[in-house]
């Protein structure tokens, strides 16, 4: 069977799977769970054997429904492409809901109703890897409201969980306005030019250039991108689904349902519209980009939920991808997709270990939680690594791409002259110090610290639920020592693709048919970025730490209680101090940590708690105002 | 003629969001979803509407020899359905969310449902 | 693969000896000393003898190291180590008085914005491991202080990239060392004048001494995060303050004086190394011991808005004159 048949047969195996799921896996677990797994695993394998053709011989799969090819120039039927841009989108989702399915087995065993669980787990999978393979913008919207679906669904799955239902409804009610909007611009786009293949848009479009009509559909699909990808101001229903979905999904909601918002925006604005060249379309995404990294770690530094913390992390880390991408160099590019991956790798990391500490305590309170480094060492461990990646210390991968991102940024700045871009990077090394000091909280709050009295009997999660948080550590350990092999095999091609409108063009509608309409590559390649080799140093780096570890783990002296002749005395020497005061069980609770800080800021946090009102009809403006704002700017300054 | 579906779609459009925007009752809100929707498939379909035109049912060599070229795009339409299927989906589920919403909250006034907030 | 070998034995030792562990250790330990020395001077009492640090080192180092009941060990013993193997490596992204640095690379100066941040976050996991309520709110005031001086050393940076490399990206500290050389030191441009002055104002709050050592503050929370610290551990937090010290201030002069040339050969580089110290020593002493003796704590929100308004605005000039081609 020859490859090309792969991502239609991965998308339809998993939406067969839910149907599977649905009929026969309602009463046995093993045969739900079995179910899926085979689909998950069917669909992740032939995911990844698109890597050789795709990445390797930088071929274009193109695919059409039922083999309606185009007839006379137009494309009638429904086509798949996958180019490296979608390949890469679409591996990071396989990547991240094969190991979701690992981490449900145990950790959702307590729950009941699972075969619907499967069912709506299996028609989201489905969705976000159909929404990245496909190559018609309709299909594309027919993917984005099957997610959405899904997604407010499995978000109000837990409905016993306090404000699971409200997020689904805020979920709902927002994004059914975003898909809404992606529908008018799907609507006006045909209006324009009879098409709905995206290679056949995108020749059309570059021939005719932004006009009143096609300039307030793109306007209407950043929206509706915008909102699929949960930037400021459309994040507020994202930060409620993150917290209150089962953690499995909420990994899956920050892995692949937000970067399936990213790809649709990068799809947009870099092949069908081609509109980077404009620097007003820059502009836009950058300062939508920047305003959602700082708002989403101040609003962090704020929570005092583990998993809603989490969430607004999601929200800022996406800030970073959006100004990386929005930058339109190969720099931009790079630093942007890099981050995007890596977002996936560590966020999906946090996220897993969050929901272990739900699983293992039942709460995920910052306040009610403290000192389970000694009850769960393993599950510390990951997160440690987590919080280190998510905080760009070297050597992990959020450093090597945060690194890329703040070059670019402070390139574009000095090659434009323009000092806006230089407090971008100003705005993005902040908001690194802030995510570090929002981890800092957590790493106190939840892991360090004195234990309170209600978890001393608190056990390690099981096995199958460490082995996907231990696969996701070394991801993000690799990622960062080996960065210049995922720049050079993962990266290179998903970025050449998005340069290579050309050849997204001509694999679907025939060579030659690109030139006929004028469409030209995004900008001439760079010969070579200047990479820096951190091989050397981070090989040394990480032999130094194991020799200290080494160290550190061998030369343990005996501690705690002292046998003397018949009773154990306890040593007071190993007592922790505490001025005198008897107060065992005595924690620094993490969630207002940095009133220091916050103190100075008061009217900030004050002005942004009262504008995460929770009312959804205040969100509801803040997205039709937003949509407002966006059509605005495209019509006066890009038409 | 066309020109009066457009400005219905702009004027359901523009209501559905006002509602979504200014009503406290959710049911409100899910109707104003539903009209949002309406004003969108009411656009699309005037989109392949064709004053004159007959239906589209064709064969190729009738099309290829320009014996019909006065005909309703039929693309639209289709899109219309799904687009309505959808819409009802949508519509359900919130409206089977609010019904759960008001066993939990005992009640279905947005200002009360805010538990999760700052 | 002897290539490989001789590439790894040359980088050991530059981790290790030169420019790395070994020199920074001591160089730091003798500011250290220096510093006791010239603030009780200015306290006029006698003092301590200027290798007293050293004997405080290895003092600890033979003491019992207790580890509490409620510590976590492995990364209670770990954090410090930690932080010295950053300090160590950053050095060697120096380049000192027109020699390259051991391992210069294109943007290096991100590099060590982060390396730096490293010695902080060890201190803070480090306590915060250790259990104590006492170190929970030493670690909070650590974080916020690391908030509050990381906005004028950004500027800081950003401005000296951008005087250097006009329109071109330069992050490299190599880069900006070969253009001081050309076009001399970055100090004397005025329009960097007021971003020298932020960063030696960020130096004292990076190393932690009075008025800014509020996460330490011994008067009142017992050392903050080092409370159940004893012992080798406690050595290896003392030696990484000393080693701050003295990396900070090699920081603010190949950032600044970057431009002086001491020639090469075995002369160079003894020579190098003896002007590096005294050049530490001075700032060490204008800009630690100096504020130090007169002045008393600061709490922490007013040490937060003093670099967020007075030296980040210092930056902030300097940036700003700098984009105009100042």
């Amino acid at each position: 069977m020859s490859y090309i048949h792969y991502p239609v047969i991965s998308v339809m195996g998993l939406f067969l799977g839910a149907f599977l799921v649905e009929i026969f896996g309602s009463k046995n677990k093993k045969v739900r769970f079995g179910i899926t797994l085979v689909f998950v695993t069917l669909a992740t394998v032939l995911t990844y054997l698109l890597i050789k053709p795709v990445f390797f011989d930088q071929e274009i799969i193109s695919y059409w429904m039922g083999g309606w090819k185009p007839e006379a120039g137009y494309a009638i039927g429904i086509g798949y492409e996958i180019d490296g841009l979608s390949l890469f989108f679409g591996l990071l989702i396989v990547t991240t809901f094969f190991l979701s399915t690992i981490y449900s087995w145990r950790y959702m065993e307590k729950d009941h109703h699972l075969g619907h669980y499967y069912t709506l787990f299996l028609m989201l999978c489905g969705a976000v890897l159909g929404l990245v393979f496909t190559g018609d913008i309709f299909n594309l919207f027919i993917m984005i409201e099957i997610m959405t679906f899904a997604a407010v669904a499995l978000t109000a799955f837990r409905n016993n969980r306090e404000g699971a239902l409200e997020a689904g409804f805020k979920y709902l009610v927002i994004g059914s306005l975003g898909s809404s909007f992606t529908l008018a611009g799907v609507a006006i786009l045909y209006l324009s030019c009879h098409t709905l293949n995206m290679a056949q848009l995108a020749a059309l479009l570059s021939e005719k250039g932004l006009d009143g009509l096609t300039g307030f559909a793109f306007a209407l699909m950043i929206a509706g991108m915008g909102v699929k990808s949960f930037i400021v101001p459309f994040h507020t229903p994202a930060a409620d689904a993150y917290t209150t979905a089962p953690t499995s999904i909420s990994m899956v909601f920050s892995g692949m349902v937000n970067k399936a918002g990213v790809y649709g925006m990068i799809r947009l604005v870099y092949v069908v519209f081609r509109a980077m060249g404009l620097s007003s379309v820059q502009l836009l995404l950058v300062l939508f980009g920047t305003v959602t990294m700082f708002v989403g770690v101040t609003m962090a530094l704020a929570q005092h939920d583990f998993k809603r913390l989490l969430a607004f992390h999601s929200i800022s880390q996406i800030g970073y991808v959006l100004t990386s991408i929005g930058l339109g160099t190969y720099f931009g590019l790079f630093g942007g997709l890099f981050h995007a991956m890596n977002h996936t790798l560590f966020k999906g990391l946090l996220f897993l270990t969050a929901g272990a500490v739900l699983y293992a305590t039942g709460t995920t309170d910052l306040d009610r939680l403290g000192g389970l480094a000694k009850r769960m060492p393993r599950t510390t461990a990951y997160f440690l690594v987590g919080a280190a990646a998510i905080s760009g210390i070297p050597p992990f991968n959020g450093f090597a791409s945060k690194w890329m991102i703040y070059q670019a940024t402070y390139e574009k700045a000095v090659s434009t002259g323009n000092i806006a871009f230089a407090f971008v990077t100003v705005i993005a090394l902040l908001v690194s110090v802030m995510t570090l000091a929002s981890f800092i909280k957590v790493t106190q709050a939840v892991f360090f610290g004195q234990c309170p009295l209600a978890l001393t009997q608190t056990k390690e999660v099981p096995f199958s639920m460490r082995l996907p948080m231990a696969i996701l550590s070394l991801l993000c350990l690799a990622g960062g020592i080996g960065y210049n092999y995922v720049m050079s095999y993962v990266l290179s091609p998903a970025v050449h693709s998005v340069s290579n409108a050309v050849g997204y063009v001509d694999a679907m509608m025939g060579s030659g048919y690109a030139t006929a309409h004028k469409v030209t590559m995004l900008q001439s390649e760079p010969a070579a970025l200047s990479v820096w080799n951190p091989v050397m140093w981070l090989l040394l780096f990480v032999v130094v730490l194991t020799a200290v570890t080494l160290v550190a783990l061998t030369s343990e002296k005996r501690r705690g209680p002292v046998t003397t002749g018949q009773e154990q005395i306890p040593d007071g020497k190993y007592a922790t101090f505490f001025g005198g005061e008897k107060s065992e069980h005595s924690h620094v609770a993490g969630s207002d940590l940095f009133w220091g800080f916050k103190k100075d800021w008061k009217g900030y946090f004050r002005v942004a708690g009262n504008l995460h009102s929770g009312n959804v009809n205040d969100y509801a403006v803040w997205t039709v105002a937003a949509t407002a704002l966006i059509t605005l700017f495209v019509m006066i300054f890009i038409v | 003629m066309i020109l009066f579906n457009y400005i219905t779609a702009a004027i359901l459009l523009v209501l559905g969001m006002y509602i979504i925007c200014t009503q406290k009752n959710l049911i409100k809100i899910v109707l104003g979803m539903g009209i949002v929707d309406y004003g969108v498939n009411l656009l699309i379909v005037s989109i392949g509407y064709n004053d004159g035109g007959s239906a589209p049912i064709y064969s190729f060599p009738d099309l290829i020899n320009g014996a019909v070229h006065h005909f309703v795009d039929p693309i639209p339409q289709a899109l219309t359905l799904t687009s309505i299927v959808i819409g009802a989906c949508v519509d359900a589920m919130a409206l089977s969310l609010v019904i759960m919403i008001f066993r939990k909250y005992h009640s279905i006034n947005s200002d009360d449902v805010r538990r999760l907030r700052g | 693969m002897p290539d490989f070998i001789l590439t790894f034995l040359k980088t050991a030792l530059h981790v290790l000896i030169f420019p790395g562990l070994l020199f920074v250790a001591i160089g730091g330990l003798l500011l250290a000393g220096i510093d006791r020395k010239v603030l009780a001077r200015m306290q006029r009492r006698i003092g301590p003898p200027i290798v007293q640090p050293f004997f405080d080192f290895f003092k600890l180092m033979g003491k019992e190291t207790i580890i509490p009941n409620a510590a976590r060990p492995a990364i209670y013993k770990a954090a410090p180590l930690i932080g010295t193997a950053s300090l160590a490596i950053m050095m060697l992204f120096f380049p000192l008085f027109g020699h390259q640095a051991a391992w210069g690379s294109t943007a290096d100066l991100i590099v060590i914005l982060y390396l730096m941040t490293i010695p902080a976050v060890a201190i803070i996991v480090g306590g915060s491991a250790s259990g104590s309520p006492f170190a929970g709110i030493g670690i909070s005031r650590e974080m916020v202080t690391m908030m509050a001086y990381e906005l004028p050393l950004v500027l800081v940076f950003l401005a000296a990239a951008k005087k250097v490399g006009g329109t071109s990206l330069v992050f490299s500290l190599d880069s900006i060392t070969a253009w001081q050389q050309a076009n001399g030191c970055l100090l004397f441009h005025w329009a960097m004048i007021p971003a020298a002055l932020a960063l030696l104002l960020v130096i004292p709050a990076e190393v932690g001494t009075q008025p800014f050592d509020v996460a330490e503050a011994e008067t009142e929370i017992c050392e903050g995060p080092l409370i159940e610290y004893s012992g080798a551990p406690l050595a290896m937090y003392k030696l990484n303050t000393a080693m701050k010290m003295f990396v900070m201030t090699a920081l603010f002069t190949v950032l600044f004086l970057g431009g002086i040339n001491l020639g090469g050969g075995v002369l160079g580089w003894v020579l190098g190394g003896l002007l590096l110290f005294a050049i530490c020593a001075v700032l060490t002493i204008l800009c630690m011991t100096l504020i130090h003796a007169v002045t008393a704590r600061l709490k922490v929100e007013h040490l937060f808005k003093f670099y967020w308004t007075v030296v980040a605005g210092l930056a902030l000039v300097s940036l700003v004159l700098v984009w105009f081609g100042l």
